[in-house]
Order: structure tokens, then sequence, then C-alpha cells
């Protein structure tokens, strides 16, 4: 046998919780004897005289928890004490939460109290977003920082720490991340997979991992970024930390990376990173024309192009092309201007880039699009609504149609336009029903167009395990005699067919 | 550049704290992921300056002297171990005290200045000294100067509501038996009782004649008592206390009848005419804040080992005179923070409305510094109605608390939260940040002297003090 005296300094209970205390370490295996009690002088000697050591309880206060242990060996003993730690703990903590236990009053204190919270996910007002995602960095906590208008040297500032740290820091405007297979922000469910995704774009990274989603393969992980990570002034930090953890990753076997063009400095140093990955790398700068490889490096003309490279590397066969299906029903010679009306603000360039490409010439309206107006000018339009002209005190209009369809019905009634392009962005955060709006609007428009036909040709960017399901999207779209395009890549290109066909030209 | 833990969180699983638009947590929560929403609130009240101030106090260098600094002074309140260890003279015991001073309740205040409960304490400690012969004399003797005010915070003493020490008060005197500083003295006046007092600005005859049973029978025979019984742990003591339905502000009934056992025994066996001892003990047993007068000089006595940590933002005194509020923090000692004392929302004696009311006022506000008092609201459900009526309500203002705080009480667990320790050492760089500020139980003073207290309820510090202390504690990092 052997016994142990353990002191808690300034440690109050009351006597029954002390009663407890005691009894549930007497039922510990191994344990023969067990009192807590309070150092009070008539327990000290009480102890004193069941033969434990006085020396020991000489300076012990009333104040002080004073522990008793009989038992069968140390090790028994040691357990005792450390289900006492345990005990105490749970008392002073027990209670504290009130209420529902997923909601916390204070970031700081729900870090504190749960020790598993490794990801702190962040879309305040972009004026305290720095200030929240300094506080779950300095707690070692990784963020994903959905909020935007943070200044520029919060981002770098935030970025740096993060790195020094190690810490994933995806922002600030970071829209999309998929992480060990939980999507963040606006996220597309798609199957886990060998393609890591790297991505300055949102709706970029949403396209491409839609893509490798619908050819059969998956996304190992997706890390967002933030639009701004390779500005000069940022430099890439977060871009490289994830090409290099990508590189690392055993699940990834291709790295992706999309993201606006960056500064040429920032291209040239991370392509010297891309060539040291160690694994095949494939490139889409948003905005830049034309494909290249350069030192075993990909890039890609388009969206299409990259998901096609990337695909081609998992299965060693060369890269496909999209078929060119045909224009939806043949325009007359004519018939009119275009007009692109975008939830995505990557899918707006990139389609203003594919219409360019074939000589179709596109501009962003002057003055925002109003449902009260007519269409200004005489030219092709491509309008990303996700724009702050259209988002100032409004949701985005991949969460609420409400001004995307009321400037659709505008345009689409306007005679002088005979082609509408959308986009439609699915998954978790999105709109939960949107091609029904959508739908309602083009015949809402076809109807003031007393006969004149109206073409609309759409992308949906989503699986059918997004919970709009892709399919079902597609499918109310078509009911709506919308041509629904395989990408949105595809669906620029089949703009451009269509234009070509309106102005007599063969497609090129 | 170390990958572990991002590839770490790669690995999964993932556990998130969200915080702001609800719908872009669904789809992490909707696959399963463990996730807690997280109220938002623009942090320093959307204060943007405050907010780079406090991301300034981050930067590691100062955020790990400011944690240093702050453990050191927790860690020497949580030691002092105040016993009380007799009854004596203001003029004969309080440090610095002079004949012609008279100590009161919050920071340094002119007569000019001083609120009506105020006033009326000085009229009736110059008619109690014998200075004056009548109220009116008392007055313009207050006016002339020839009467120096200074408050107790400035002695090692403190004073609930108007806090008016005198020379010829019986003060009880306690003394720090352990952590840094044994031997530390602090001083507080005899609780008076209810009704009409000196302490709420009352001087009427009834109150003069109470004050000098208290100077010639009640002081002489406590004094007796300790030196026969010895010493009392005040901190033992307040934790039974908190155990029985005390917060240790609004309510101090348990506390007053813990402190009766402690004293009886020993007072009955005093070679003492018995009808004294039974006037003594009823005295102590008719006034359920008698208890009060000592568990504030115990906060004083804890807070002034807390006192004077280069860099700590500790609050080591939250006091009020009726016209000012002011606060001091640990790394800034001596320092006085103000703004203007504040309406007091509480519940009135009948007869008596919001009208009637001065604002807040007194030294007890050293109970909330010390983590009891509103702090501790979860222990007494017998006065919720002061937070909202509700035990829940109770409940809330102590978890609430909790956010301002640097650590726990141990010694001062709370039945009501499954016995976790009151939320203790309110944290400036806290309540800026977070917006929240103490939650404090108070008496309420009528407005005009001599007429008493009306009423009880629950204040706030006003902004400016904390906002001031927090500007100069930034520069006190910043420079240092």
């Amino acid at each position: 046998m052997i016994e142990r005296l353990l002191i808690h300094r300034n440690r109050y209970h009351d006597s029954a919780r002390l009663m407890r205390l005691s009894q549930e370490l007497r039922r510990l295996p191994g344990v023969i004897m067990a009192e807590v009690l309070m150092g009070t002088s008539m327990n000290c000697e009480l102890l004193g005289a069941s033969g434990f050591d006085p020396e020991v309880l000489r300076d012990v206060s009333p104040l002080d928890l004073v522990v008793a242990l009989r038992g069968e060996s140390a090790e028994h003993l040691e357990s005792a004490s450390a289900e006492l730690e345990r005990l105490l703990e749970s008392a002073d903590s027990t209670g504290e939460g009130g209420g529902d236990a997923s909601l916390a009053r204070d970031l700081e204190q729900a870090m504190e109290s749960r020790p598993e919270i490794n990801l702190v996910t962040v879309a305040v007002p972009g004026a305290y977003a720095a200030y929240v995602a300094r506080q779950a960095l300095d707690a070692g906590r990784h963020v994903f920082l959905f909020s935007d208008n943070v200044a520029v040297e919060d981002e770098v500032a935030l970025k740096r720490q993060a790195a020094d740290a190690g810490l994933l820091m995806m922002g600030p405007d970071c829209g999309t991340a998929i992480l060990a297979g939980v999507g963040l922000g606006f996220a597309n469910r798609v199957r886990r997979g060998a393609v890591g995704l790297v991505g300055a774009s949102g709706t970029g990274i949403q396209e491409l991992s839609c893509l490798v989603h619908r050819a059969g393969q998956g996304i190992s992980q997706a890390i967002g970024t933030g639009s701004r990570d390779l500005s000069s002034s940022v430099g890439g930090i977060m871009t490289e930390q994830g090409l290099r953890l990508l590189a690392e990753d055993d699940g990834t076997q291709v790295i992706l990376l999309v993201a606006k063009k960056p500064a040429q400095e920032v291209a040239s140093r991370l392509h010297s990173v891309l060539v040291q990955l160690g694994k095949p790398v494939v490139v889409r700068y948003l905005g830049q024309a034309g494909a290249s490889r350069r030192d075993g490096v990909t890039y890609s003309g388009d969206l299409d192009q990259a998901a096609q490279a990337a695909l081609a590397c998992l299965s060693g066969e060369p890269p496909k092309d999209f078929l060119e299906p045909q224009p939806p029903s043949p325009p007359e010679p004519g018939s009119g201007l275009l007009v692109g009306l975008f939830g995505g603000g990557s899918l707006a360039s990139e389609a203003a880039l594919i219409l360019a490409a074939a000589g179709h010439e596109t501009s962003a309206p002057a003055e925002p699009l109003r449902e009260d107006r007519p269409i200004p000018g005489n030219c092709h339009l491509v309008v990303d609504l996700g724009d702050d002209a259209y988002t100032v005190g409004k949701p985005h209009p991949m969460v609420d149609q409400t001004t995307r369809c009321g400037i659709l019905r505008a345009a689409g009634a306007d005679p002088r336009v005979g082609l509408l392009l959308l986009d439609l962005v699915l998954g978790d955060g999105a709109h939960s029903d949107p091609a029904p709006e959508l739908a309602s609007a083009i015949e809402a428009a076809r109807k003031e167009r007393a006969g004149r036909p109206l073409a609309v040709i759409a992308s949906v960017t989503g699986t059918d395990l997004d919970p709009q399901g892709a399919g079902r999207q597609k499918a109310a779209l078509e009911a709506a005699r919308v041509r629904v395009a395989p990408s949105a890549a595809t669906a620029a290109r089949l703009a451009a067919a269509w234009l070509d066909a309106a102005q007599g030209r063969s497609a090129p | 550049m170390t990958l572990e833990r991002s590839k770490e969180l790669l690995r999964g699983p993932i556990s998130i704290a969200h915080l702001g638009l609800d719908n872009l947590a669904d789809g992490a929560q909707a696959a399963g992921t463990p996730l807690v929403r997280v109220d938002f609130l623009p942090p320093a009240g959307g204060d943007q300056a405050r907010i780079r101030a406090l991301t300034a106090l981050r930067a590691p260098e100062h955020a790990a002297a400011i944690e240093e600094a702050n453990r050191t002074a927790l860690d020497r309140f949580l030691a002092s171990r105040p016993h009380l260890v007799g009854v004596g003279l203001a003029r004969e015991d309080i440090p610095g005290m002079q004949e012609d001073l008279f100590l009161h309740a919050g920071p340094p205040i002119t007569w000019e200045r001083m609120s009506g409960p105020l006033r009326g304490a000085v009229l009736g400690g110059l008619l109690l000294e014998g200075r004056a012969k009548s109220p009116e004399e008392a007055e313009s003797l207050a006016a002339s100067g020839k009467v120096r005010f200074d408050p107790c915070h400035h002695h090692q003493a403190v004073g609930p509501m108007a806090g008016l020490v005198t020379p010829s008060m019986p003060v009880w005197i306690l003394e720090d038996m352990g952590g840094a500083s044994p031997g530390r003295r602090t001083y507080c006046t005899l609780n008076e009782g209810l009704g009409k007092v000196l302490r709420y600005g009352a001087y009427s005859r009834e109150v003069l004649e109470r004050l000098r049973f208290m100077a010639e029978v009640l002081g002489p025979v406590l004094s007796e008592t300790l030196a026969a019984r010895g010493p009392i742990d005040l901190k033992l003591l307040m934790a039974q206390a908190l155990q029985m339905g005390d917060e240790g502000h609004n309510r101090n009934r348990a506390g007053t009848s813990l402190l009766f056992r402690e004293l009886a025994p020993a007072m009955v066996r005093l070679r003492r005419d018995p009808t004294e001892v039974g006037k003594v003990l009823e005295f102590i047993h008719a006034n359920d804040h008698f208890f009060l007068n000592l568990s504030m000089p115990m906060a004083k006595c804890m807070l002034l080992a807390a006192e004077g940590v280069p860099r700590s933002s500790f609050v080591t005194i939250m006091s009020r005179n009726g016209t000012d509020f002011g606060v001091q923090i640990s790394g800034m000692p001596g320092r006085w923070f103000t703004g203007p004392a504040q309406e007091v929302k509480g519940l009135y004696f009948p007869g008596f409305t919001a009208a009637d009311a001065n604002p807040d006022i007194g030294d007890s506000a050293i109970m909330e510094t010390a983590g009891i008092g509103g702090f501790a609201m979860a222990a007494a459900p017998a006065i919720v109605q002061f937070v909202g009526g509700s035990a829940e309500d109770a409940l809330a203002t102590t978890r609430n608390m909790a956010r301002i705080t640097l650590g726990r009480n141990s010694t001062w667990s709370i039945p009501s939260l499954g016995f976790v320790g009151a939320p203790t050492g309110i944290d400036l760089r806290k309540v800026v940040e977070r917006n929240l500020l103490p939650a404090i139980n108070t008496g309420i003073a009528h407005r005009e002297p001599g007429v008493g207290q009306v009423g009880a309820g629950l204040t706030s510090p006003p902004w400016e003090c904390f906002h001031g202390a927090f500007d100069a504690f930034v520069r006190h990092c910043l420079d240092a």
C-alpha cells in the first residue's frame, strides 16, 4: 500500500462537492482510501491522526484543497490524481457555456474553450475583418477571410504573420476553398480526387472544380488565397504557400493554379516556384490570351483548356478539346447585340476575352445598367453584376438575383439585343434555386419583343451533388429555351459562333 | 517556412468558428463539420483609432509584456490573504489622517462640485466632530477651505456611498497575511445600518446619536472581541457567503451572519455588561449590510497587491464620489481616469422614484473590481430582480463579465455555474475591445443631503474613464 497527500492552493469548494469528489475517487480501481477536504486545522488533525505526514500539512490553509489518497500502487494514485484534476477542471468549466453549445459570444473565448477549433471563417464588414483575423492567427488558428475592403497593408501583415507561423491566411476577399473535403464560402460539392487547386479567383476555382468533377475526377484540396494575393504589394505569399502545400500533399497528383494575370515580376518569381514543385502544374491566368508551355509548366488559354490539361496529366492521354456544338437557333442576319450578365466576375472577364479572340469586342457599360433604363450605346456588353456598382448595400447576384433578373428583363426586351449570355453559379452559399427565376425573367422579356426571337446561352457552374442540383437547374433553363453549354468558356465560344452567324461570317 | 500546421489542417478533421454572414457557413455545417457560430460585434465599438491601438498592442513584443505583467498582477491579487485583525480609530490608524482632513469616496473632488449626499455626509461629519453647532455653520465651514478633502483610496481605505471618514470614527483594520506584501493594512468605517445614515448624506440627530454609539460602544466591544478571538480570514468568509446566496455587494446577509457567528462566542465571554454586548449583537443582527464594510477593505487589500505592475492593464480601482466616476490601472498607479457618474437603474423604496436619485456614488464598486458584486450575480438568485428578474439573467451577467476579465478566482466559486471561480481581474484592453462595461450592483442615494437611501440597482461606469485610461495605457506601453 502506498499513500499520498496533494495540496491545491486557493481552491475553495463546499463540503457537498468535496464529498462527491471523494466518492468519485474511491470508485477508481486500486484506490483504497480517498478524502478530498479543505485544509482546516480540524481536517489536518484528522489526517495526521490517521497516519498522514503532519509536516506536509503544516502550512496548509482553510482555502487550500487537500487530497489524501491511499492505493495499491503509485500508478493507481497517479491516475487518481489525474482524474481529480479532470474533475476539478470540469467543475471550473461546466455550466459556463450556457444555452446552445454551437453558439458563442466571443471568438477568443470560443477558441480557448474549444482547442479543437483549427479554422476561423470570417465574413464580417471589412473595417473589422483584419482585427478578427489577427485574433485567430494570434491564437494559432488558420483563417478563411471572405470579407473584402481590407487595407492592403493589413493583408500583407496578416499573410506574413500566417506564413511565419505556418498557418493558412486565405483572403481577404477569398470566395472559395475546399479543405479536407469541406467546402468553405461559395463552394461546389465535388468528389475528392487527385487535382489540387490554388486560386485567387473564387468563381475560377468553382468552375475548374466542377469541370474536374464532371469529368469523373475529383479535388484533393482547393486553397483560396484572396483576389489580391498576386498583386505586387502582396507578392503571392499565400499562393506560394498553397503551391508548396499541394506539392507535399500525398493526395495531390496535379496542381492547378488560377488567378488574375499577375504583375510581371510576381509572375516571373512564381514561375521559378512552379518549375520546382515536382508535380505537373497547369496555370490559368485570367485575362491572359493564348496558351504556352515553359519549363514544363502549362499556361492554358482558358478555363476549359486548363481543366483538360490537368485531366490529361492524370490520364496520361493528350488533352481533349471540348466539342464545339452548333449555336442555338441560327440567328437571322443582323439580328443584334450581345448582352452578357454575369454573377461570377472571373467568368465575365473570361467570356470577354474569348469573344474578343473571336473578333467580337465587348465593353463594360460606362454607367451601371438599370432595370428601368434601356441598354446604353450600340455595342456588345459583358457585365459583372458582382461588381461594387451593383452590390453596395445589396446582396451578391449569386445569392439574390433580384437585380440581375430586372436588368435581364430590360436587356432582353430591348429589340436591338439578340443574344443574352449568362452564368449560373451553384453550390453552398449560393441561391437555393436560381434557374426558375432566370427562366421567368427570360419569358417576361420575350413577351415584350413582339415575336422577335431572343437567343439565350448559359453555363451552369455546379454538380449534381450541389443542393440546387446542376441537372435540375439545367433542365429548368432548357425548358425556357436556354441553350446550356457544358462550361463557361464553351458558352462564350457558342456566343461568338452565334455572332459570327448573325454577321454572315463563317465560324473560324 | 514550416508547413506542418497547414498540412495538419488539410489532413482534417476540420473544426470551425464562424463569424459574420450566416449562410456562408451552411455548406460546411451541412457536410457535418463541427461548427461554432460566434456573435460578431465590431471591436472597440467600431472606433478605428482604437482598433489600430488594439492592433498595436497585439504585436508580439507588447502582447507578451502585457500578458506577463497581467499574470503578475493577477497572481499577487489571488495570493493576497486579508484578515480582520482589529478595530481602531481613524485618527490613530489610517495613514496620513489629520484632524482637519475628511476622507470621502471616489476620485478627488472639491466642495463646490460635491453632490448632495456627499455634502450631507460632510455636514454630518462636522457636526459629529463638534466643529459646527448647526448644519448652516457646518456648510459655511465646509465651503471656507478650513476642511481638507481627500479620497479614501489615497489612504489605503474605502468607504461605501459617501464614504466619509472623520478623525474620531472607529475603523476596521485588515492585514494581508499572504502573498507579495504581507503586513499591508487597509481600513474602513463600520456600517451604520439602513435608512437614514451618514453614508447616504443624512445628518439628523438620530444619525449622529448612532454614530456616537458606534464610537463609544460598538467599536470598543468589537476591538476587544477581536483581540480575544484572533484574526478572521475574510476571503474564506466571502467564499462561504457566495455559496450561501450573497453576491457580496447588494446582498450581504450570509456574510453578515457568518461574521456574527465568528464574533458572538468571543464577545459574550468578554467581561462586559451583558446589556451592552446584547446591543452590539442586535446592531449587527439588524443590519444585513454589516459585512459590506469588511468585504470592501478586503477587496481593497487584494487590489492594492495588484497595483503598480508596469504594463499591466489590470483595473485596480473603480470608484465614484457622486459626481465623477474614476478608475485606476495597475500599470499606471496613482493616475485617476474619470468621467461623469451615471444614473443607477434600479428599484425604489416606497415613496421614491428615479427623480429622487443621485448619480452613482461610493467606493463599493471595489467589489466588482475584485470580481464579486455584479460579477458574481449568478451566486445570488434572491436578488435577480436587479438584473432583469430571472435566474438566467443573473447567470448571463456573470458569464458576460468573464469576457472582460483576466482569470478566475478559484477561491470564490459560484454554485449555479458549476462551481466555476468568479471572473476576476478586469482587463482594460478587453473592456475596450469587447465594448463591454463592468456591471456594478449598488445602492441609490437621495440627491438631496439629509434624506438617505432610496433604492438599489445596477449601473455601469461612463465610457470616458475607460477610453481615457486605454488611450493613456497605449502610450504607456508603446513608449516603454
